[in-house]
C-alpha cells in the first residue's frame, strides 16, 4: 500500500481512537475504596486550566514535599508500610469540570482518598458528591467557602481556615487601632468575596464602624474610574476585595485618580510582585492591611523555614509558597499523618482513618491545626501590612497573629451596609 | 443564487437497496447499544453519570440547535442559555418555592419555551452572522443576570440540591434507572423532531429556509414560523435543561457560561451539523475526551481541539456523515476502476482494430 499523507493521518487518528479506548477501559485497578489492597490510591483534584491553573503545580509542589519527607515523590511512595500512589485530575475551576474529574477519580480510577478542590465554586459542588460516596474520605485542598463544612458531610475534612476566618482580627484593628470610622466596599461579585468582605466588616460594623457606600463589580473588571468617582469625600479607607490583577488595575487608576485613602485588603488582593511592578501603584499599596492564612515577614514558627525551603525545592515552585501550595501542604500533610496514625488501615468505611483525622493535632507550618465538631479547622489567622522596602520594593509584613480562630455559621450574600450583616 | 442539492432539501431523492436500510439497521443496532449500555460497561457509577446521561442532555440541546441550522436556516447559540432557563426554572421551584419537581419541570419547560420565543422575537427577522451573533450576545446577558441576581439564581452559588425525584416504583435517584430515563426523553426528542421536520409545518419551514421571498409571496407568515420553529426547538432544548438540572443535582451560571455554549456547537459539528441523530455520537466524543483526554497529555484541551480541528478536515459533515463519505469514496474508486478497465479495453482493442484495419490506415 502507497503512504500517502492521507492514509498516514488516517493511521494516526486510529492508533489515537485504540489507545483513548485502551486508556478508557484501564482505569481502576486499585482497591476502590475498600481498604484492603496494599496500595492507598489518593485523587488530587486541582485546577490546572483557566485563571487559577498553577493550582496543580501548587498542589504538587505540596505533595511533593510532605511525601519527600517520607522518601517518596510526588507521584507516590510508601507511608506507614503501604504504598500510596497518587493520581491527578485536572479542572478548570468550574462546578461542571469539578464534577466530573472528582466523579472519574472516584467511580474510574478507584481512588480510596481526594483532596480538593482548589477554587471556591468547586467546593460546594465537591461536598455534595463527597455525600453520596459516604466510603471515600475527602480533604480540602484550598476552597475556601464557609458553607462547604456546614453541610453535614462526615467524609469532607477541611485543614484551612474558611474566608471568613481569613479576615479575623482585621475589622476590629481597623476599627480600633487605625481609628477607620467610614469604609467603601469595592469588591469582586461572587461568592468568596462575599464571605470574606462579610469576615471584615461583621468585626468592623461591631466595633461601631460604618459602610458608606458599596460597590460589587465581575471579576476581571478592568475599570474603575467610575467606581473611584462615586466614592463619598469623608471616607476613612477603602476596602479591596479583588484579585491579584484586578487590585493592580484598581490601584493603577485609584493612583491616576488622585484617591489618597488608605486601604484595606481581601484575602487575595495583595500580590507583593504584581503590586511591586509599577511605584506609583507600589506607594498606593504601602500601609495596605488585610489578613489570611500566609504569614509574611517577621513570622515566626519554627516549621515554616524548612517548609519555605522544602518548596523552593520542587518544580514550577514559586519565589515563595502561594496560598494554593501552603493551604494543599495543609491537607496533604495532615492527610498522611491520619494515614500514619492508623497503619494506613482503611478498613471498615475507613471510620479508623476518620477518627485519627477528627483527633489529629499538630504543629503546621502556618501554626497548630486541629478540627472542631464539623471537620473543620481551627487555625491560626495572620494580619499583614504591606511596607516599601528601602529599595522601593514592597514586603508584606506580619503584625499580628489571631490564635484558635474557630468558625461561625454565617454565610454571607452580597450586601451595602452594616444592617445587612448584623 | 447557490443551485447545489442541499442534502436536507425537501425533493430528496428515493433511496434503494443498502441506501435504504443501512441507517435503520445502524439506529437499531445504536438504539440496542443505548439500551443496552448499563450492562456493557465495567463501572456503571462512572459511566452512565459521566458519560452515558452527559452524552444524552448535550445531545439534546445540540439536538435543538441542528433542528434550528438544518430546518430553518438559522444557528442559534442560545439553545445553551434557553436550556439553562428552563434548569434554573426547575432550581428556583425545588429549591427556593421548595415545590415538587413535576412543578419545577413544567415552569422549567414553560420557561425555556417562552425564553426561545423571546430570542426569536429579538433574533428572527435577522440572518446568519447577524442571527448568530445576535443568539449569543442574548446567551450572555443572560449568564451575566444569573452570575448576579441573587434573589433568583443565587449569583454565583447557584441553587443546590436538586434532588432527583421519585415517581412510585420509578426512582430517578438510582443511576440506572436515571440513565433510561433520560435516553426515553432524548429518544421522543428525537422522534418529536423527525416527526415535525416532515410535517406540513416542517416543509414549510425547509421551504422557508430555501426560499424566504418566495414563501412570503406565496403568503406565509415567515417572521411566525421562525418564531414558532424558535419555540419548537426551545422546548426540546428546556428538556435538555432538566436533564441537566437532575444530572448535576445543582444549576449554577456555569451552565450558561460561553464555555457550555461552545460544547453544544462543538457537539453539533462534530456528530454533524445537520444530522439529527449525529449529535449524540459528537456528544460522546466531547465527553470521552472531557474524562479521558488527561491521560494522555497535560494539554487536554489542545487534544480536544486537535480532535475538533481533525473532524472538520476529513469529516466536514460530521461523524453522521461518515458513511456517506466512505460511500462516495467507494463509489468514485469503483467509478474510476471501471473506467480504467474500459481504457484498458479500448487500448487493447485498438492495436487489433489497427492491424485490421491494415494498410488502410496507413493510406490514409
Amino acid at each position: 500500500m502507497k503512504l500517502t499523507k492521507k492514509t498516514l493521518v488516517s493511521g494516526l487518528a486510529a492508533g489515537a481512537a485504540v489507545l483513548l479506548l485502551a486508556s478508557c477501559s484501564g482505569g481502576a485497578s486499585g482497591d476502590g475504596g475498600d481498604g484492603g489492597g496494599d496500595t492507598i490510591k489518593i485523587g488530587i483534584l486541582a485546577t490546572d486550566t483557566g485563571n487559577l491553573a498553577f493550582g496543580m503545580d501548587e498542589a504538587k509542589a505540596a505533595v511533593g514535599v510532605a511525601m519527600e519527607k517520607r522518601g517518596g515523590t510526588v507521584d507516590g511512595g510508601e507511608v506507614a508500610g503501604k504504598q500510596v500512589e497518587f493520581v491527578y485530575a485536572g479542572t478548570d475551576g468550574t462546578t461542571a469540570s469539578a464534577q466530573t474529574q472528582v466523579k472519574k477519580l472516584v467511580e474510574n480510577d478507584g481512588v480510596d482518598l481526594v483532596m480538593g478542590p482548589t477554587s471556591g465554586d468547586e467546593g460546594e459542588t465537591v461536598v455534595q458528591y463527597a455525600m453520596t460516596v459516604p466510603e471515600v474520605t475527602f480533604v480540602n485542598g484550598a476552597a475556601s467557602p464557609v458553607g462547604m463544612t456546614l453541610e453535614g458531610a462526615e467524609n469532607f475534612y477541611r485543614f484551612m481556615g474558611d474566608s471568613v476566618m481569613w479576615m479575623a482580627g482585621v475589622g476590629d484593628y481597623a476599627a480600633n487601632e487605625k481609628g477607620y470610622e467610614k469604609i467603601y466596599l469595592l469588591a469582586e461579585d461572587y461568592s468568596f468575596p462575599y464571605d470574606n468582605a462579610g469576615g471584615f466588616f461583621d468585626e468592623f460594623c461591631a466595633a461601631g464602624g460604618e459602610i458608606n457606600g458599596a460597590s460589587w463589580v465581575p471579576v476581571g473588571n478592568t475599570d474603575y474610574a467610575t467606581i473611584i468617582s462615586q466614592i463619598p469625600a469623608d471616607t476613612d479607607a477603602i476596602y479591596v476585595g479583588l484579585g491579584g490583577a484586578d487590585a493592580a488595575s484598581f490601584l493603577s487608576q485609584a493612583v491616576a485618580g488622585g484617591v489618597d485613602k488608605p486601604l484595606v485588603g481581601g484575602s487575595i488582593a495583595i500580590d507583593i510582585t504584581a503590586l511591586s511592578g509599577d511605584a506609583n501603584i507600589a506607594s498606593a499599596a504601602d500601609g495596605m492591611i488585610s489578613g489570611g492564612p500566609v504569614p509574611g515577614e517577621g513570622y515566626e514558627n519554627p516549621e515554616w523555614a524548612p517548609f519555605v525551603e522544602a518548596y523552593a525545592a520542587q518544580p514550577n515552585a514559586f519565589p515563595a509558597p502561594s496560598i494554593f501550595a501552603i493551604l494543599n501542604y495543609t491537607a496533604i500533610e495532615s492527610l498522611l499523618l491520619g494515614l500514619e496514625a492508623v497503619d494506613g488501615d482503611l478498613s471498615d468505611e475507613q471510620a479508623g482513618l476518620r477518627e485519627a483525622l477528627d483527633t489529629l493535632e499538630w504543629e503546621s507550618p502556618i501554626g497548630p491545626l486541629k478540627l472542631d465538631e464539623n471537620r473543620q479547622a481551627i487555625v491560626d489567622n495572620f494580619m499583614n501590612e504591606v511596607e516599601e522596602a528601602e529599595d522601593g520594593s514592597l514586603v508584606l509584613k506580619t503584625i499580628s497573629t489571631a490564635s484558635d480562630v474557630r468558625q461561625g455559621t454565617t454565610v454571607y450574600d452580597r450586601f451595602e451596609t452594616c444592617a445587612d450583616i448584623q | 443564487m447557490n443551485n447545489q442539492p442541499y442534502s436536507g432539501s425537501i425533493l430528496r431523492p428515493q433511496r434503494t437497496g443498502l441506501a435504504k436500510w443501512l441507517p435503520i439497521a445502524l439506529g437499531a443496532v445504536v438504539l440496542i447499544l443505548a439500551l443496552a449500555f448499563p450492562y456493557i460497561v465495567d463501572r456503571p457509577r462512572f459511566w452512565l453519570p459521566n458519560i452515558g446521561i452527559r452524552s444524552l442532555w448535550l445531545g439534546v440541546i445540540a439536538m435543538s440547535l441542528v433542528f434550528l441550522n438544518r430546518y430553518v436556516g438559522l444557528l442559534s447559540l442560545a439553545q445553551v442559555a434557553i436550556a439553562g432557563v428552563s434548569a434554573y426554572g426547575v432550581g428556583f421551584v425545588v429549591v427556593q418555592l421548595e415545590l415538587p419537581f413535576l412543578v419545577g419541570a413544567l415552569v422549567g419547560i414553560v420557561a425555556g419555551t417562552l425564553a426561545a420565543v423571546i430570542v426569536g422575537l429579538v433574533a428572527a427577522r435577522t440572518k446568519a452572522i447577524y442571527f448568530l451573533m445576535i443568539t449569543l450576545a442574548i446567551g450572555q446577558v443572560f449568564y451575566s443576570w444569573a452570575s448576579q441576581s441573587i434573589e433568583v439564581t443565587n449569583a454565583r452559588r447557584g441553587l443546590a440540591p436538586i434532588n432527583r425525584p421519585e415517581f412510585g416504583p420509578i426512582d430517578l435517584a438510582n443511576i440506572q434507572t436515571f440513565y433510561y430515563f433520560a435516553l426515553l426523553l432524548a429518544i421522543i426528542c428525537y422522534l418529536l423532531c423527525r416527526y415535525v421536520t416532515s410535517s406540513t409545518f416542517g416543509l414549510t419551514l425547509q421551504g422557508i429556509r430555501d426560499a424566504p421571498d418566495r414563501m412570503r409571496a406565496l403568503g406565509y407568515n415567515v417572521f411566525g414560523y421562525r418564531i414558532a420553529a424558535m419555540a419548537f426547538a426551545g422546548f426540546i432544548a428546556s428538556i435538555g435543561g432538566i436533564l441537566i438540572a437532575l444530572d448535576r443535582n445543582q444549576v449554577d451560571p456555569n451552565v450558561v457560561s460561553l464555555n457550555s455554549t461552545l460544547d453544544v456547537l462543538v457537539v453539533a459539528v462534530i456528530g454533524g451539523i445537520g444530522s439529527l441523530g449525529g449529535v449524540f455520537a459528537g456528544a460522546l466524543v466531547i465527553t470521552m475526551l472531557s474524562n479521558f483526554a488527561q491521560n494522555f497529555t497535560e494539554r487536554y484541551m489542545t487534544l480536544t481541539g486537535l480532535v475538533f480541528i481533525l473532524v472538520l478536515l476529513f469529516a466536514p459533515t460530521g461523524l453522521a456523515g461518515v458513511w456517506q463519505q466512505v460511500r462516495r469514496l467507494v463509489s468514485r474508486r469503483r467509478n474510476a476502476q471501471a473506467e480504467q478497465e474500459s481504457l484498458s479495453g479500448l487500448t487493447e482493442q485498438q492495436p487489433r482494430a489497427n492491424t485490421q484495419k491494415g494498410t488502410s490506415n496507413e493510406a490514409d
